[in-house]
């Protein structure tokens, strides 16, 4: 459905953007909330859509289109802080609320400012456990690619996705929804 | 008040269209009823200066539409849906909008964020680039809809727009005449007296040229009491007033 | 998930929506709205119907094949086809017959009016460097060369109004096409010559005094709404 859509988006059919819009704006609106003003939610969002007018040719159909939009909307995120000049480090933090059922910017406001320390505590960079976090999910690859990616098998990626969850929630001491609910 | 019409004719060779008209309104919605030939379209014609009156005085916005400045700044903030309204038939719903955004002035910066907001607004952002050419009447309308609206207007003429509407348009539509009388000045013709009750603060009923009643749909109700011609109330009271003023 | 109560997604998908549909102007209409200094103005000279590729590219065949004729024989075929060519181009520029909306066009503040001056003076212009072009490569003898520079104009002016007035392009370009068949036909009959209608002097003024009367014409019934008050 959603690969049908993005197909005719490739083929310029503007009315099957506004039906992707339709269906994914909502979460990706809420989960960008999490991390930033309503403000710039709505910006991010434009410039999220955009993005999948203008690259939509370019999708392959691996994983879940949600998950494709999501990296596109986080990657707007970014260049939208850089370009405002604003912290970039609330970006994590969208990866934070990807895991964790809260969804109160408050509470994701406090760990951002943890999170830098918490991902250190999964080991040095391309160790297996910043690997999980990184391509599970910052990248929101789905777990299948992940293990494809890492040639483990998906049980291995699942036990080190937990162990990631694990030394985040220990790492953010007094933080324990960063896993509760995942 | 935004318009404000004292004595105002016009004739056509030896008709006289309209006949001595007086009307001053403000912010909201003001329906201009009457039977085909009363005047009411040459009256939306005076005032979105398309045709000058052959006597009285005109001010809408605060300008007279006499004189070529006055003018050209009302023309920046009207909105006219034409009861004919002509289309390009080799342009698309966002070209056709746009190009009368453009020749109403607006900064050609604003003019893609305008545009797409009135084809959102009239429910065509499915066929935002589709032909003319191909849409159905309903749809025109609501391209012609959306040429009007796309300035902001602060007066908007409306001359029979709920024509070619299905009734589940026209429900919409009123929501939209309601959302637009909220902060403009809105004149609605229309012979539909269903459309006045549902969406119109103030009304005029138009006969021979001349206002045969203006006040509130409900005082246009009261006067169809003890009236039998029309099947709702508010018909009563447009068809009592009117056989009043045959009579 | 639900949508935050202060995220407006109607205004996301309109801001996309805007860039979506946006139209881009071409080199040319960036061009003439540099020139005239208006976008609207820009839009509504290059949708004029007599400036399209098609019309332009039949008036050029046209002239190719006159100025063939005219460097063949000596006849001056250029001359006494370009002001009826131009006639036509000038019926087809703009007028309540030609444009579907314009009623609409009428309550603009880049008034009806403003877009015939400019549509009628591009067309004539085009059509008078076309002609000009074709006099040049025909080697058109220097007495006719710009002879048919006054009737053009005078021609041309005949089918505005008629168009203007008769509310149809039709009626127009009929009006400059037969207006000038007569006066060449007139021309020839009265002193023999064929191209007596573009190199008599004394007819210069004649048809400058009836363009200006056209003119008249055209102003009058395109005049802006006066109203009193």
């Amino acid at each position: 459905m959603d690969n049908d859509l993005i197909a005719r988006i490739a083929g310029g059919d503007d009315s099957a953007l506004r039906e992707l819009f339709d269906a994914h704006a909502p979460w990706l609106a809420a989960r960008l909330r999490a991390a930033l003003p309503a403000g710039d939610v709505e910006d991010v969002l434009q410039e999220t859509f955009l993005a999948v007018w203008r690259s939509a040719g370019g999708y392959r159909e691996q994983g879940s289109a949600g998950g494709w939009l999501w990296v596109i909307a986080r990657r707007q995120a970014a260049q939208w802080l850089r370009r405002h000049g604003r912290d970039e480090s609330s970006i994590d933090a969208l990866a934070v609320t990807q895991m964790s059922a809260t969804t109160d910017p408050a509470d994701v406001a406090a760990a951002r400012t943890d999170l830098a320390a918490a991902v250190e505590s999964l080991g040095a960079e391309g160790s297996p456990e910043r690997e999980v976090w990184r391509l599970l999910y910052l990248e929101d690859q789905p777990v299948a690619r992940v293990a494809e990616l890492m040639g483990v098998p998906v049980g291995t990626v699942k036990s080190r996705a937990h162990r990631v969850r694990r030394l985040i929630r220990t790492a953010l001491a007094g933080r324990p929804s960063a896993e509760e609910g995942s | 008040m935004n318009v404000e019409i004292t004595g105002l004719t016009r004739r056509f060779g030896r008709t006289q269209a309209v006949n001595g008209v007086d009307l001053r309104t403000g912010q909201g919605v003001f329906g201009l009823l009457g039977p085909n030939g009363a005047g009411k379209t040459s009256l939306l014609r005076m005032m979105a200066t398309v045709i000058p009156p052959s006597s009285g005085s005109l001010s809408l916005l605060g300008r007279n539409p006499a004189e070529h400045r006055s003018r050209q700044e009302l023309r920046r903030r009207l909105g006219y849906l034409p009861q004919n309204l002509g289309y390009y038939p080799g342009f698309t719903v966002v070209e056709f909008v746009e190009y009368f955004a453009l020749l109403k002035e607006m900064p050609p910066g604003r003019v893609p964020a305008a545009v797409a907001a009135a084809v959102e607004r009239v429910g065509l952002g499915d066929k935002a680039k589709a032909k003319m050419r191909t849409l159905s009447g309903g749809m025109l309308r609501r391209a012609g809809i959306a040429q009007a609206i796309v300035n902001e207007p602060e007066l908007l003429l409306f001359d029979e727009p709920t024509a070619g509407l299905d009734p589940e348009q026209r429900v919409e539509f009123r929501t939209l005449l309601r959302e637009f009388g909220r902060r403009a000045t809105v004149i609605v013709s229309t012979h539909l007296v269903e459309d006045v009750g549902a969406a119109c603060s103030e009304v005029a009923l138009m006969h021979e040229g001349k206002i045969a009643f203006q006040g509130t749909p409900d005082e246009l109700t009261a006067r169809g009491v003890g009236h039998d011609s029309g099947d709702a109330p508010l018909e009563r009271g447009y068809s009592a007033v009117l056989a009043a003023a045959r009579a | 998930m639900d949508t935050p109560q202060d995220v407006d997604l109607n205004r996301v998908w309109v801001g996309v929506a805007a860039q979506v549909w946006r139209r881009q102007p071409g080199r040319i209409e960036r061009l003439v709205t540099r020139v005239l200094r208006s976008q609207g103005l820009a839009r509504a000279l290059l949708t004029t119907p007599s400036l399209l590729l098609p019309w332009l590219l039949a008036s050029v065949a046209v002239l190719v094949a006159g100025a063939a004729v005219t460097a063949g024989t000596g006849q001056p075929v250029v001359a006494l086809a370009a002001p009826g060519l131009a006639a036509a181009a000038v019926a087809y520029a703009y007028g309540p017959g030609l444009d579907p909306a314009w009623e609409l066009s009428r309550s603009m503040a880049i008034s009806d009016r403003m877009v015939l001056m400019t549509r009628v003076l591009a067309v004539f212009g085009v059509n008078a460097v076309l002609a000009l072009a074709a006099s040049a490569v025909s080697g058109t003898a220097a007495g006719i060369a710009l002879g048919w520079l006054v009737p053009m104009t005078a021609v041309s002016a005949l089918a505005l109004a008629a168009a203007t007035l008769a509310r149809s392009a039709n009626v127009g370009a009929a009006a400059g096409l037969a207006g000038w068949a007569i006066t060449v036909l007139g021309g020839q009959s009265a002193t023999g010559q064929l191209d007596a209608a573009v190199t008599k002097s004394s007819l210069v003024l004649p048809y400058l005094l009836f363009a200006a009367g056209c003119a008249a014409v055209v102003l009058f019934s395109s005049r802006n709404p006066k109203g009193t008050s």
